[in-house]
């Protein structure tokens, strides 16, 4: 099971969100200050943080976190809105929510971060496909048969599986898959989606998984 | 009394004071030193090298010699000779005839006629050299003697000190005049060098952009500039400090305020979603549809005021920088494109390259224009049912365009607001140097956001 570090102060909302949390299936603990934080980070997956607490505040908290434990992510959910306050909290949380949110956004994002940290070992149905998060094994449901991907087909997938739903750039997808930046008429991207397309798609010529979004790039959709 | 004798006033007066001092200490030296060469000159030479005393001596002399032979007169001769070496002498006897000349250099006739002794005084009288004529004896019978003495022998001892020491003396002159020369040089120099320095003092800025302190070395009047120079710049970091405490004041308050709006926004949320989750009459699902609406639009005003007071203030974060404008646009849009697709919108994106893509813009402050736009299209112009982002480029301008198929912009909306959205649009536009056109009718509205090349 998942577990969530959750610190707010605020009651009516604190009970809120903990109660819908734990109706999604996650264990949430939820504190409503920074003390005795040490004595809850040893065993949880993400930590969701408001930034107005009492005594130390929340971009203290995250970034004691961030040091002692690397790979959790961290979702800063707070009622301060300004770009000084989204770029400290951004400086080293992994995501920045203002209040009021909707709960299915804050649900939508922390199955983001979770995917993106593979802290999740669900297995994902994509179409006709099966895909194992946590190894990123694709499985066609109609043959039964694990589908091989080359390396950079690999990490263009893996790519999108990390961005699920979101739409991708074509200057985001080079540069988060080859490290380079990205040459205007450059078809090397194209290329290997065409590729990746043949192995994934049942269709290549009609693509349901690998989506074009004409003017602005790509996604993979749930 | 001390503060005097540190300032500049002071050093000046003591060059000028030296300056005059020397000249006249030197003027003096070389009085002294004249007289005493000319002292020294007239000691070593007859005191007696005068016309008049020469003349006498020479008439007494002559009127004593009685019954001239040749042997008396060689022998008075050779005792003025050996007085005036530059002298030059002869003798005519009663009959006219030259009988003895001594050292005599210019052509003088053996017979002297009565008109020849007579043009002879003629031209002598007053001329070159000096010409002394005597009577021999007391009878005048034995004829005259003359006495001829290059005038130049006469000169008084300046004038020789002149020519001997003369360019000694203008260079001891010069001399002096050339250290007065270097040391108001120096001591102009000087306080040049310091004037200058402190203007660039003045006119550099460190990395916070006030002016930095400098160090005072002396206590005259440039120093005490210097001194008020610092103690300004110390006043303006103090000020400056001031400033930034109160923005920092400002912006918390803001920051805050908009906090503790959001917080109750919440609470009516999670009421709201948990209601949603009741067993709900038609009409109890619509109100609540209704009443997350509102809070949506809460939310929204409440970023539009808390950035327009920012705004208005200039104290909402800004920063140029040179980015990209159709990938940032793109990436924008993709963020964008989800919510369209979610109401059924028709979405149409053709974003070419510019001649120069670089724009010099604060990204943040695109992205909010952008929001703002498209939040606009979706809450106004969900008629149109479609959404257009395109770039244009014409000889004057680059662009990117926005276009729906609402019902204008002159249609009321239900859900129009203060139009506080637009405002801020047009602030951060105007402060980043675009322009932006908007062309609204029945059939649509396009936003053409420029930058001019």
């Amino acid at each position: 099971m998942i577990n969530i570090l959750y610190i707010e102060d605020e009651e009516d909302i604190g009970s809120w969100v903990t109660n819908d949390l734990r109706k999604r299936g996650y264990d949430v603990t939820w504190l409503k200050d920074g003390e005795h934080l040490e004595r809850y980070t040893t065993n949880i997956d993400i930590a969701i943080l408001d930034v107005m607490l009492p005594g130390l505040d929340g971009f203290s908290i995250g970034k004691r976190i961030k040091k002692e434990i690397t790979d959790i992510p961290i979702l800063m959910l707070t009622a301060r809105t300004a770009v000084e306050d989204k770029l400290e909290g951004l400086g080293f949380a992994d995501d920045y929510l203002t209040k009021p949110f909707h709960p299915e956004e804050l649900a939508a994002r922390i199955e983001v971060l979770l995917r993106r940290f593979q802290k999740n070992d669900k297995i994902l149905e994509l179409k006709h496909l099966k895909v194992h998060m946590k190894d990123l094994r694709i499985i066609d449901k109609n043959t039964n048969e694990e589908i091989l991907l080359t390396g950079k087909q690999y990490y263009l997938f893996q790519y999108f599986i990390r961005h699920l739903n979101q739409i991708l750039t074509k200057e985001q997808l080079y540069e988060g898959v080859w490290g380079e930046t990205y040459m205007e008429g450059d078809k090397t991207l194209m290329v290997h989606i065409r590729y990746l397309r043949e192995k994934l798609e049942e269709n290549p010529s009609k693509p349901s998984i690998i989506e074009t979004i004409r003017g602005i790039g790509y996604r993979v959709k749930v | 009394m001390k503060k005097f004798f540190q300032s500049l006033l002071a050093k000046y007066m003591l060059i000028i004071f030296m300056a005059l001092f020397l000249i006249q200490i030197s003027f003096l030296v070389i009085g002294l030193f004249v007289l005493g060469l000319a002292e020294n000159i007239e000691d070593s030479k007859d005191n007696s090298r005068d016309y008049g005393v020469i003349e006498e001596k020479w008439h007494t002399e002559a009127a004593q010699i009685e019954d001239a032979s040749i042997d008396q007169i060689k022998q008075h001769f050779e005792k003025w000779k050996h007085e005036y070496s530059e002298a030059s002498m002869f003798w005519v006897n009663e009959s006219g005839i030259l009988t003895e000349a001594l050292d005599v250099t210019e052509e003088i006739p053996t017979e002297w006629t009565s008109a020849f002794t007579a043009k002879f005084i003629k031209d002598r009288y007053g001329g070159e050299p000096f010409t002394v004529i005597a009577f021999v004896g007391n009878e005048e019978k034995d004829g005259f003697i003359v006495l001829e003495l290059p005038r130049e022998v006469f000169q008084p001892p300046i004038q020789k000190l002149y020519d001997r020491y003369g360019n000694l003396l203008s260079i001891g002159i010069l001399l002096i005049i050339s250290l007065f020369i270097i040391v108001s040089f120096l001591f102009f120099w000087q306080i040049r060098k310091r004037l200058l320095s402190l203007q660039d003092a003045m006119t550099t800025r460190d990395v916070v952009g006030m002016p930095t302190q400098i160090k005072v070395k002396k206590n005259d009047e440039i120093g005490q500039l210097e001194q008020t120079f610092n103690e300004m710049v110390k006043e303006l970091r103090e000020s400056k400090h001031r400033e930034q405490e109160e923005e920092q004041l400002r912006k918390e308050l803001i920051a805050n305020l908009s906090h503790d709006l959001r917080t109750p926004l919440t609470k009516i949320r999670s009421q709201t979603y948990s209601l949603g989750r009741e067993v709900l009459t038609t009409g109890g699902k619509q109100s609540l549809k209704s009443i997350e609406n509102s809070v949506v639009d809460m939310d929204r005003l409440i970023e539009n005021l808390m950035s327009y007071t920012l705004l208005m203030a200039s104290k909402y974060k800004y920063e140029l920088k040179e980015i990209d404008v159709v990938r940032y646009i793109r990436e924008c849009l993709a963020s964008w494109y989800p919510a369209f697709e979610r109401e059924g919108f028709e979405i149409e994106i053709y974003l070419k390259s510019f001649s120069s893509n670089q724009w010099r813009i604060d990204p943040f402050w695109l992205s909010r224009i952008i929001d703002n736009l498209l939040q606009n299209i979706l809450r106004h112009a969900r008629s149109g049912k479609y959404v257009a982002v395109k770039t244009e480029s014409t000889s004057q301008y680059d662009a990117i365009v926005i276009m729906d198929r609402g019902k204008g912009m002159q249609y009321k909306s239900s859900k129009k607001g203060a139009g506080v959205g637009l405002s801020i649009v047009d602030m951060m536009v105007q402060e980043m140097d675009l322009v932006w056109e908007i062309d609204s009718g029945k059939n649509g509205t396009t936003i053409k956001i420029k930058k001019f090349k």
